[in-house]
C-alpha cells in the first residue's frame, strides 16, 4: 500500500512537470526559450515516471527495459536539442528579437 | 469503471498533450513545432508506461522503446534535411527571398 502511495506522488510529480513544460511551451514567445522548458518534461518528469513504474511492478527483466528508456533519452535529449538551436540560429539568427508579420 | 488516482493522471497527460498538439499545429515557425512534437514525444512514453502497468500488459515497455527511438530518428531527420538544404544536389531556388542571403552569406 505505502509504495503504491509513493509512486502515484512520483506520478503527481511528474504530470506536474509535463504540465510545467506545456506551460513553457504557451507562455515563451521563442524557440530557444521553448527549449529550455520542455527539457524539464524531457528529464525530470521521464526519470520520476519511470521510477514510479518500476515501484509499481516489482523488479524483473522489465526493469531493465524500463531502465533503458531514460539512459537512451538522456543521451539522446542534448543531441536533438543542439540540432535544434543550430536550425533556429541558422534561419532566423539575426531577428531572434522580433517575429515577422509575414511569418505569423 | 473503477475511477482512481492512474486514470486521472492518464486524462491529465492525454488533455496535456493534445494541448501541445495545438500549440504545434499554432507555431509561427519551424523550430516551434519540432519542439512542441518533442515534448508531445515524451509524454506518449509516459502514457504508455503508465498503460503498460494499468492493463497489465508488458509488452507494452517494447512499444515505448520504440517510440522513443522513433521521435529521436524523426527530429534527427528534421534538423538534417534543414541543416544541409544548400548541399541537396538539383534543387537552388526552392526558398526565395529570404533563403537567398543565407546562401550568399555561406556559400
Amino acid at each position: 500500500m505505502i509504495v503504491i502511495i509513493i509512486a502515484a506522488a512520483l506520478l503527481i510529480f511528474s504530470v506536474f512537470m509535463f504540465f510545467s513544460a506545456v506551460l513553457g511551451l504557451y507562455k515563451f514567445k521563442y524557440p530557444i526559450n521553448k527549449m529550455h522548458a520542455t527539457a524539464v518534461g524531457d528529464t525530470l518528469g521521464l526519470i520520476s515516471a519511470v521510477i514510479a513504474i518500476i515501484l509499481l511492478t516489482g523488479f524483473s527483466l522489465t526493469t531493465l527495459k524500463l531502465i533503458l528508456i531514460p539512459v537512451f533519452a538522456f543521451l539522446t535529449s542534448p543531441v536533438t536539442t543542439h540540432l535544434l538551436a543550430k536550425t533556429e540560429v541558422k534561419f532566423h539568427g539575426n531577428k531572434q528579437g522580433e517575429y515577422d508579420e509575414e511569418e505569423q | 469503471m473503477q475511477i482512481n488516482v492512474f486514470s486521472v493522471i492518464l486524462i491529465i497527460l492525454a488533455a496535456l498533450i493534445i494541448a501541445a498538439l495545438i500549440k504545434a499545429v499554432l507555431g509561427p515557425r519551424f523550430t516551434d513545432r519540432i519542439v512542441a512534437v518533442n515534448c508531445i514525444s515524451t509524454m506518449v512514453i509516459v502514457f504508455i508506461l503508465i498503460l503498460s502497468w494499468y492493463l497489465k500488459a508488458e509488452y507494452l515497455v517494447d512499444v515505448a522503446i520504440i517510440y522513443a527511438l522513433l521521435g529521436f530518428t524523426a527530429n534527427l531527420v528534421l534538423t538534417r534535411i534543414l541543416l544541409h538544404k544548400d548541399q541537396t544536389p538539383g534543387k537552388k531556388k526552392h526558398r526565395k527571398g529570404k533563403g537567398k542571403e543565407q546562401e550568399e552569406e555561406n556559400p
